[in-house]
């Protein structure tokens, strides 16, 4: 088991930056998700630290050992692609022995390292099938058991579940992240897909346009998003902007209450709700006493999505549009152009800092 | 509607193979004037046998197809490497370099090659037609390698390297095997290109070193005997058979689709 | 390879690995040394050969000369044979569009699977085949007393002869046979391509197969269409086999002319200036289509 260190690495094609200083450490047996849309870079990321890609300065450590210059079939890493990338002509059993063969394991030795890694993925007995006899999800796991039975150092995943279908995608989460859990295998897990980074995750890092944004435990980053981006990209929010006063943020005529630092008296500042975090209530039942420690704003419903166990509303208040969602627990949705009163926590109103 | 249209291409196929098989019909008829009707002999067959000329240009023609095959399947997979598998400048000129042999009419080549040979002291022969015939079959085989490392995805290479392969064990253990079917495909193709070759053949053989093609257009030429048709038949179903096998092994994907 | 060059420059502790420029250089270098040598070359030499005053023999002196480019000028039975040329070439090109695009049409609409796969090969399979063993086979059924006067006669005893060997339409006839295999597979990837919806969609608006096929199908399969005509129209221009074998004496064309220079009146810079012109015609035709392929891409 060993801790991954990425410092100030810069990578760009011709005039494109794809990289900018990045500097991280990914600890010991953690796994941490590099969350983004595409083009931020995460897939870069993986692929210097995995030695694809060269970066332009900076240093990759894998444990004490630098290994910026050290190629690919030196580094002891396991990865697994997004198209699993089975070797077509191979079985099961010598798909994963493969790597075992380059580190000298052979005979039976081999057999029985490949076929407890086969026990572990769940596929005992699969070893003399070939990849196209199987389907996406147990290629999926061959590619997981060729990845650790070489014990590496550190377990890459470009996007491996992203080919699967929804709730084979879910069944393969559980899976992979009990295998991560028995390995101990310290994890770089590249991703788009926010569920699943939240899922599954010790550590979430959201890119933005070769920047890592914010780094934190999910929970952490999706109750305080530090930027806009993070607000957006992880989750729904909803924006509101306004002027600084006496505490809390004047918007429009509401003053919106806050439990995080705001900057200086009178300047701008942008609180992120989420959407789920907004209690709805009929106009009527607002009371006449303002004075709970309760953002309330006044909106009027401008449509309903339903879906079953859920409702999004979408309201307008002023000038601001803004999104709700509402468990279906009464099971009558309000009416496009009932006039409401929408309330949250003050805790729940995030500060950004953009 | 459906009716119609596969009469059609029925009748497009008779078009396409009536000829043939005339031909190779009258190479079993016994009467040297191709008359009628029809009296089946294997005397044009057994002429042929005794044929010394006929013979030898066929010897020449499959020695000059194997040597071709050979050289430009070995050549053209690496240049198809390269082209496909790695980046630098200049490679789409490369590539547009590869159309030359392939798009000028071959009657332009072909004398091309035979006034430079001539001036260049290379001569014409069997050796002259092998710098021709490799030249013409190398586009080919870049093409259809190329083709196959298309279809092929590089992810199975970096697979092999993240478990420690270096590139050149990843080669030999995972692209090769995986592109067999289309080098193989390959070497049938450049195989079929050269046995089938006449017009650079014709300019740049001399009398005694002809190939099949060259001794068949001279027949032609001083008048039909139903030998030529004995030997034309031999030829046209060696091709196909060739054309076959390479019909069979270079299907896109071959045994390189995962999916 | 990415990960090659990330290993120049590595530090002394790893192994000495050549630049990543020289294995490429030494893949592409037989390859294209070979097509140097064996084509590029003989163009640039043949191209200076047509300055010429005469063929290099002995130790006449060199000479240069443009005279040999105004052969057409000052030869006009020239102009004919370039105009005999042109219209096989044309013909030849216009058959093959109107029946490969029909086969491919036939061949994407009325078959599908196995059947169709085994339809393809067979309609293309005569193409990788030895041109002149084809070419020959037709004179079998179009000379007189032949297959074709044959079959006619079974039919009607006293049928005058339909034998047309050594006439032009002979020589369209073969060179139809050599090259439609280039226009099915050009329009059948076209035509492959074309979404049924698409032309769902133009029948849910009341559209009748004549309006489909002119509206639709052969605009969307024009790229197809094109590309055949090219492949088909270039080497034809050039052929001197086929109007040999099935033109005989009123088989003279561009390319028997400049064969005749090679092998019988020995004057290569005369042949090698009607080669370049031809070669000329060639480039001009590919420039003018491939504007109007990447514009079709494009649409």
């Amino acid at each position: 088991m060993t801790a991954v260190d990425v410092t100030a690495v810069a990578k760009s094609y011709g005039t494109t930056t794809v990289l900018s200083d990045i500097t991280q450490t990914f600890g010991e047996g953690t796994f941490t998700s590099l969350l983004g849309p595409s083009g931020s870079g995460k897939t870069t990321l993986l692929r210097i630290v995995a030695g694809f890609v060269k970066p332009d300065a900076g240093v990759v450590r894998i444990g004490e050992r630098d290994v910026t210059d050290v190629p690919v079939w030196s580094r002891n890493i396991g990865m697994v692609f997004q198209s699993y990338a089975l070797f077509p002509h191979m079985s099961v059993a010598q798909n994963v022995g493969f790597g075992l063969g380059r580190r000298g394991i052979r005979g039976a030795k081999a057999k029985a390292e490949v076929e407890r890694a086969l026990e572990m993925v769940r596929l005992p007995g699969y070893g003399d099938r070939y990849p196209r006899q199987l389907s996406g999800g147990q290629q999926q796991r061959v590619a997981l058991a060729r990845a650790i039975v070489i014990r590496p150092d550190v377990l890459l995943l470009d996007e491996p579940l992203s080919a699967l279908d929804r709730r084979l995608r879910q069944e393969m989460q559980v899976e992979l992240l009990r295998i991560q859990r028995e390995s101990g295998l310290t994890t770089i897990f590249v991703t788009h897909d926010q569920e699943e980074a939240l899922t599954l995750s010790d550590s979430v890092a959201i890119l933005d346009r070769g920047r890592i944004v914010q780094v934190g435990r999910p929970a952490e980053v999706y109750e305080r998003p530090k930027t806009r981006f993070a607000a957006e990209f992880l989750g729904d929010a909803n924006f509101l902007t306004g002027t600084v006063r006496g505490g809390a943020v004047e918007i429009a005529d509401s003053m919106i209450a806050t439990e995080g630092p705001l900057p200086v008296e009178g300047s701008q500042a942008t609180i992120a709700v989420r959407p789920e975090k907004i209690a709805i209530d009929g106009a009527e039942a607002m009371p006449a006493a303002p004075d709970e420690p309760t953002n309330r704003l006044r909106a009027k419903v401008l449509s309903v999505i339903y879906s079953g166990t859920s409702l999004t509303y979408l309201l307008r208040s002023g000038e601001l549009s803004l999104k709700v969602f509402a468990q279906n627990s009464l099971g009558r949705p309000l009416d496009s152009g009932t006039d409401v009163v929408l309330s949250w926590a003050p805790r729940h109103s995030v500060v950004l800092a953009d | 509607m459906l009716r119609i249209a596969r009469l059609y291409i029925a009748l497009v196929l008779v078009f396409l193979y009536l000829p043939i098989v005339v031909m190779a019909a009258m190479g079993f008829n016994a009467s040297p004037l191709y008359a009628l009707p029809f009296e089946f002999s294997t005397r044009w067959y057994q002429d042929l046998a005794g044929n010394d000329r006929l013979i030898e240009a066929g010897w020449n023609s499959i020695w000059l197809a194997v040597l071709t095959s050979v050289l430009a399947t070995v050549f053209g997979t690496l240049a198809a490497l390269a082209l496909w598998r790695r980046s630098f400048r200049g490679r789409n000129l490369l590539r547009i370099l590869l159309l030359p042999p392939i798009a000028i009419p071959w009657l332009i080549t072909g004398t091309a090659m035979l006034v430079f040979f001539f001036w260049t002291g290379i001569g014409r022969g069997l050796h002259a037609m092998l710098i021709g015939h490799v030249a013409l079959a190398i586009p080919y085989v870049v093409l259809v390698v190329g083709t196959g490392l298309q279809t092929m995805r590089a992810d199975l290479e970096e697979a092999a390297m993240s478990l420690g392969s270096t590139p050149v064990h990843a080669f030999f253990r995972v692209t090769l095997p995986l592109l067999l079917p289309s080098i193989v495909g390959a070497a049938l193709f450049a195989f079929a290109v050269s046995l089938d070759q006449f017009v650079i053949s014709y300019f740049l053989s001399v009398p005694g070193m002809t190939t099949l093609p060259v001794e068949i257009y001279s027949a032609i030429r001083k008048g039909f005997t139903p030998e030529i048709n004995a030997i034309s038949t031999i030829l046209l179903v060696a091709s196909m058979i060739i054309i076959l096998g390479f019909a069979r092994f270079a299907r896109p994907g071959g045994l390189g689709d995962s999916r | 390879m990415p990960a090659e060059a990330g290993a120049a420059g590595a530090p002394a502790t790893t192994r000495f690995r050549p630049p990543p420029w020289l294995a490429t250089a030494a893949l592409l270098l037989p390859s294209y040394a070979w097509l140097t040598l064996a084509v590029l070359l003989p163009l640039g030499t043949m191209f200076a050969f047509s300055f010429l005053e005469a063929t290099p023999l002995g130790n006449r002196p060199v000479e240069w000369t443009l005279r040999h480019y105004r052969a057409f000028h000052d030869q006009p039975y020239l102009l004919g044979v370039a105009w005999t040329s042109l219209s096989i070439g044309l013909w030849t090109t216009a058959i093959c569009a109107v029946v490969g695009f029909a086969t491919a049409l036939a061949l994407v609409r009325a078959t599908a699977g196995r059947s169709r796969e085994t339809l393809l090969i067979l309609l293309l399979l005569p193409f990788w085949t030895n041109g002149l063993v084809r070419v020959f086979s037709w004179t079998m059924v179009i000379r007189g007393g032949g297959f074709l006067d044959v079959a006619a006669r079974s039919v009607w005893p006293d049928a005058p002869s339909l034998g047309f060997l050594y006439t032009q339409p002979a020589i369209v006839l073969g060179l139809v046979h050599g090259y439609l295999p280039y226009m099915v597979l050009t329009c059948y990837i076209a035509l492959l391509a074309i979404d049924d919806a698409v032309i769902e969609a133009a029948m849910s608006l009341g559209a009748r197969w004549p309006t489909i096929l002119f509206r639709i199908l052969v605009p969307l399969a024009m790229p197809g269409l094109v590309t055949g005509a090219i492949l088909i129209f270039v080497p034809v221009i050039g052929a001197f086999m086929e109007p040999r074998i099935l033109g005989g004496r009123v088989g003279v064309t561009m390319g028997t002319v400049i064969e005749d220079q090679f092998t019988q009146a020995f004057n290569w810079p005369l042949g090698s200036a009607l080669a370049f012109t031809m070669l000329a015609v060639v480039l001009g035709v590919f420039a003018t289509f491939s504007g109007v392929l990447r514009r079709t891409a494009q649409a």
